[in-house]
């Protein structure tokens, strides 16, 4: 009986160490690169920093016993000198020309940016996903019909339409997210595409059509999940694309409002009073800007390195 | 070649369509129209104006008779907001100012990123390819709009050099600070493509052949290396260009220079809709001829290509 059981226990641990082995080996695709990403130093640093940059921005303003609204008047009268960065007084990164404190502007900004970068790549990926998955799997006319508005859309100068829709529709973020969403997924839509037309000859789906299968379980269930790869690795370029879009936006008044900020609009704020000696305002969320996109840029080239089977 | 030209350009004129059409149907669902304002004018006169810029007829009309007004007159209607002014006076005042620091920006971007590229490919793996990639890595992170803070600090604040803004018809220590600015980011990017397309050129076969055959470096790499290696800067060339149409806004707003760009942006602020969507519909314009000339140049240079 109690041999029984041992023999039972250890049958039972070998077909787990087995099972597990086995699953080992199932997701080695994804293992390997994850494993590969992180073998990168630069990237590695990357999301380190990026990390950080994001526990500033959710942490700083509990830190700080300042507000983003608050405007200090015992400096008002003389920022030059009393709105420098200083730790006696708890303004850590100075103060604006409003003798609002700089620290949590920063991080509201941060927040703000990261936000827009996000959700402006995530609308991006969604559209252009479905868009470059449909008009590459269905071929013909379709596809070339979808592609040809893909080629005139990529050829206006995109800026200019984005900052009509934000001045007809309101300047608001929403706005903001929708107007860069709709623009930004038309170089997705083409790699999809591509992607797809390679996909869609492979025995697995032809598997799945004589299954009975119809298009959109195909599309959805056997197509999209095997563009994973490209789809992240080009979305997390797209995050960069997004923040200096928007940064763009922003530093010509057009984007984020007050009392909203963002890297751009504090950048923007900042580059107005440079000539007045007040560089710290300038120069505080450069660094942000400027550290920020270099670890999404890194990151992104980490991923590729990663997931893309071109380049191996 | 002419058939491609004349396919090529049956794309452009759809295109150039589809943009007037995106900017009309945009204004004309704005909320309000361009005469409504906090103290509401007496039906009658409202009527009047409308009637005089022509608002009161159907939406189709309105945008036939804006298109026909662009292509015969080349005129782009009236600015909503300023009586004794027109859009073509807009353009024509900022126009030349954006075109001067543009032309030279983008001859600055090209050269010298080119020359950075094949420089850097030739001397592979040596001090000047390193410090060519460094910039070329750090400039994608100096857009326009942080590269002009920057070089006033270092050229107004500092040395004190350069104006720190103006235009003063167009002196040379008025268009230098544009122009870096403009152009840097592309001159990385163009740097980058023609460092890493010579060397794959340097590496084929056929420059092995004419290195075989005792051909001098120059020779080579000129002759025979150039033309294929360009390519890929070519197609570059258009996002290029669009990247310092819209760049140019930046910098009218932030040295003063006086183009088109802050007509632009002060436009957008005071929602000025005629004056938008005349600049829209003139830069473009200008893309898409851009693009097309790109399209045919790379068409002559590259002979794979199918007509």
């Amino acid at each position: 009986m109690v041999k029984m059981v041992i023999g039972a226990k250890k049958i039972a641990e070998m077909a787990e160490n087995i099972a597990s082995k086995e699953m080992g080996k199932s997701h080695s695709l994804w293992a390997d690169a994850f494993r590969r990403f992180f073998k990168n130093k630069a990237s590695v640093t990357s999301l380190i920093v990026l990390i950080l940059i994001v526990i500033f921005a959710f942490g700083a303003p509990y830190i700080s016993k300042w507000n983003n609204e608050e405007i200090d008047w015992a400096i008002l009268g003389s920022i030059n000198e009393l709105g420098r960065p200083s730790l006696a007084n708890g303004h850590y990164f100075g103060t604006d020309d409003l003798g609002r404190d700089l620290f949590v502007r920063v991080a509201q900004g941060t927040q703000i940016s990261l936000l827009v970068g996000f959700v402006g790549a995530l609308i991006a990926v969604i559209v252009g996903t479905l868009y470059g998955a449909i008009a590459g799997y269905f071929g013909g006319k379709i596809d070339s019909f979808m592609m040809r508005l893909v080629d005139i859309l990529m050829s206006i100068p995109y800026m200019f339409v984005l900052i009509l829709l934000l001045v007809v529709f309101g300047r608001s973020i929403f706005m903001l997210f929708v107007g860069l969403g709709l623009i930004s997924w038309l170089d997705m839509s083409r790699i999809v595409r591509g992607q797809t037309m390679v996909l869609k000859n492979k025995e697995f789906i032809e598997a799945a059509i004589a299954g009975g299968a119809n298009h959109f379980t195909i599309i959805a269930r056997h197509i999209i999940p095997n563009l994973l790869g490209v789809v992240i690795v080009y979305a997390s370029l797209l995050v960069p694309g997004m923040i200096l879009a928007e940064s763009f936006i922003s530093f010509l008044g057009l984007g984020v409002q007050e009392p909203n900020t963002s890297w751009g609009a504090l950048i923007s704020d900042g580059a107005k009073t440079v000539l007045h000696g007040r560089l710290w305002q300038l120069l505080i969320p450069l660094a942000f800007f400027v550290a920020g996109l270099f670890s999404f840029f890194f990151i992104g080239d980490g991923l590729r390195d990663a997931l893309d089977p071109k380049d191996r | 070649m002419f058939r491609f030209i004349l396919r090529r350009i049956a794309i452009a004129i759809p295109t150039m369509l589809i943009l007037i059409i995106i900017s009309f149907v945009l204004i004309k669902s704005a909320p309000g129209g361009p005469f409504t304002s906090e103290r509401p004018l007496p039906e009658q006169v409202l009527a009047n104006i409308e009637a005089k810029y022509g608002l009161d007829k159907p939406y189709h009309q309105q945008l036939i008779d804006y298109i026909v007004g662009i292509v015969t007159r080349g005129d782009f209607g009236p600015s909503f907001r300023y009586k004794d002014r027109t859009v073509n006076d807009v353009i024509a005042q900022g126009f030349p100012v954006t075109l001067t620091y543009g032309f030279w920006s983008f001859i600055v971007a090209v050269s010298v990123g080119v020359s950075l590229g094949i420089i850097a490919a030739i001397f592979h793996n040596s001090w000047i390819d390193y410090f060519a990639v460094g910039i070329s890595i750090g400039a994608q992170v100096l857009p326009n709009f942080v590269m002009a803070p920057i070089l006033v600090i270092i050229f107004t604040l500092w040395l004190n050099w350069l104006p720190g803004g103006g235009w003063h018809g167009g002196q040379w220590q008025y268009i230098i600070m544009p122009v870096i600015a403009l152009s840097t980011s592309y001159m990385a990017s163009i740097a980058r493509i023609m460092r890493s397309s010579m060397l794959e050129v340097l590496n084929s076969n056929f420059i092995r052949t004419a290195k075989a055959k005792g051909l001098s470096w120059r020779r080579i790499i000129f002759k025979h290396a150039l033309k294929p290696a360009l390519l890929p800067v070519i197609t570059y060339l258009g996002p290029a260009f669009v990247g310092m149409i819209t760049g140019s806004v930046v910098i009218d707003m932030y040295f003063s220079t006086g183009g088109i760009g802050r007509e632009f942006v002060n436009s957008a602020l005071n929602r000025d809709y005629s004056v938008i969507m005349g600049i829209t519909i003139l830069f473009g314009f200008l893309t898409i001829s851009f693009n097309l000339l790109v399209d045919i140049l790379y068409a002559w240079i590259d002979p794979k290509i199918r007509y």
